[in-house]
């Protein structure tokens, strides 16, 4: 009996959580999507910390690493952890310039494979990704964020990620907060702090 | 007279014969009268934690960084994955001495040799029991010999502090892979270093304080 109480409890719960997410309406959809897109084309550069954690149902802890981004447009970035180890890797003129705690490595960047982790950096953190070809979406709305669903059209991503998860707060057009989940359920999350939209950066931040 | 040159020539074929298929030997060890039964390496031996090591990967002049994550998961069977910096998974394994079972693993990196090279340095790296066959000792490390089928390791201890600092992987006259451990404790390996002598592959592991 007690395990029925439970059983029904947990049951009201989950759905309590589900109802905090809500689908959007069709003209919802059509709202959010222009906010987001106006914002996004309006970004010369962008700088940000982040904050990323590892999840594996396995562990005790999330593995939570720590670090900078800059973009500066059309297409010079810079992804930077900082703690609790130094990599970086820089994207510049078709090349990929990876320094790793001091080894340092260049990988010419012309390849499609490139292509797509650069538009899906700057893309997860401006939030324009709903022209992309790769992905279905849907539009959920909950208390405080908006979330955007990507799941993967084609079989070469759905091997590596059931789903993306862009969380854009309500009131602003860029994303706070993306998770990427692997088709195993194990997922990262990485959360955007102290971002700045536009603000001057020196080319010499893309250089590592 | 020519009794005796026979004797000398026969002496030192057979000595050079000793020495041109000369078995793998430590320096300067003796062997200890010590009836120890065991050795257990603790350096990953805790179920309630989680080891989390920065990986470099050194293979043929080309490097490869990211992380190298372990877990105990029972008595028997450990749980490893090597993601990415950016977290995504590039292998996931769970092995114990006789088991094998791979979870996942990115199709570039899905060929034999690659994944029985690791599955083999793992399964190593984290079994933590080990039935000793003898016990040497040279000036700084007692040495457990432990046999696996036709290898066998060394597992070299600080007489000092009692920390395991080598571990050698050998066949009867080669080493074969060598592991390097760096510990402010014995529990715990800060360092480690696992360096193939037959093929160009080294790999290097830095704990993260997670």
């Amino acid at each position: 009996m007690k395990t029925k109480t439970a059983v029904v409890l947990f049951l009201l719960c989950s759905l309590g959580i589900w109802a905090q997410e809500q689908k959007m309406s069709a003209s919802e959809v059509a709202n959010f999507k222009a906010t987001v897109e106006k914002e996004s084309r309006n970004i010369k550069s962008l700088k940000t910390d982040f904050i990323q954690y590892k999840h594996l149902d396995f562990l005790s802890k999330d593995i939570e690493t720590s670090g900078k981004m800059a973009f500066k447009a059309p297409n010079l970035l810079n992804w930077q952890y900082t703690k609790p180890y130094q990599y970086s890797i820089v994207f510049k003129n078709n090349k990929v310039y990876i320094n790793d705690q001091g080894n340092k490595s260049t990988v010419d960047a012309k390849s499609k494979m490139f292509e797509k982790i650069n538009k899906l950096i700057v893309g997860s953190v401006s939030g324009n990704m709903f022209d992309d070809k790769e992905f279905d979406i849907s539009y959920y709305k909950a208390k405080d964020a908006y979330i955007a669903k990507l799941t993967p059209k084609t079989a070469t991503i759905k091997k590596y990620i059931k789903e993306v998860d862009l969380y854009f707060p309500v009131n602003e057009g860029t994303v706070s907060q993306v998770k990427l989940i692997e088709p195993s359920g194990d997922f990262t999350r990485i959360v955007f702090k102290n971002k700045q939209i536009n603000a001057k950066i020196d080319d010499s931040a893309f250089t590592n | 007279m020519q009794k005796l040159t026979i004797r000398l020539l026969l002496i030192s074929g057979f000595l050079a014969l000793c020495f041109s298929c000369k078995p793998y030997q430590i320096k300067d060890a003796v062997r200890k009268e010590d009836p120890v039964k065991e050795f257990k390496n603790s350096y990953f031996s805790n179920p309630e934690t989680d080891y989390v090591y920065k990986a470099h990967i050194t293979v043929y002049g080309n490097s490869l960084g990211g992380v190298f994550i372990a877990k105990r998961m029972n008595d028997s069977i450990h749980r490893v994955v090597f993601t990415t910096e950016f977290g995504n998974k590039l292998l996931d394994f769970e092995l114990s001495e006789n088991s094998f079972k791979i979870n996942y693993i990115l199709e570039d990196l899905n060929r034999k040799i690659i994944v029985n090279t690791l599955r083999d340095d793992f399964r190593l790296l984290l079994k933590v029991h080990h039935p000793v066959e003898e016990v040497l000792e040279n000036q700084d490390a007692t040495i457990y010999k432990t046999t696996d089928g036709k290898q066998f390791n060394y597992f070299f201890v600080s007489r000092k502090n009692n920390q395991l600092l080598k571990l050698v992987n050998a066949s009867k006259t080669k080493e074969k892979v060598i592991f390097g451990f760096e510990s402010k404790n014995s529990s715990f390996a800060d360092k480690i270093i696992i360096s193939h002598q037959h093929i160009k592959l080294k790999i290097e592991l830095n704990q993260i304080n997670n």
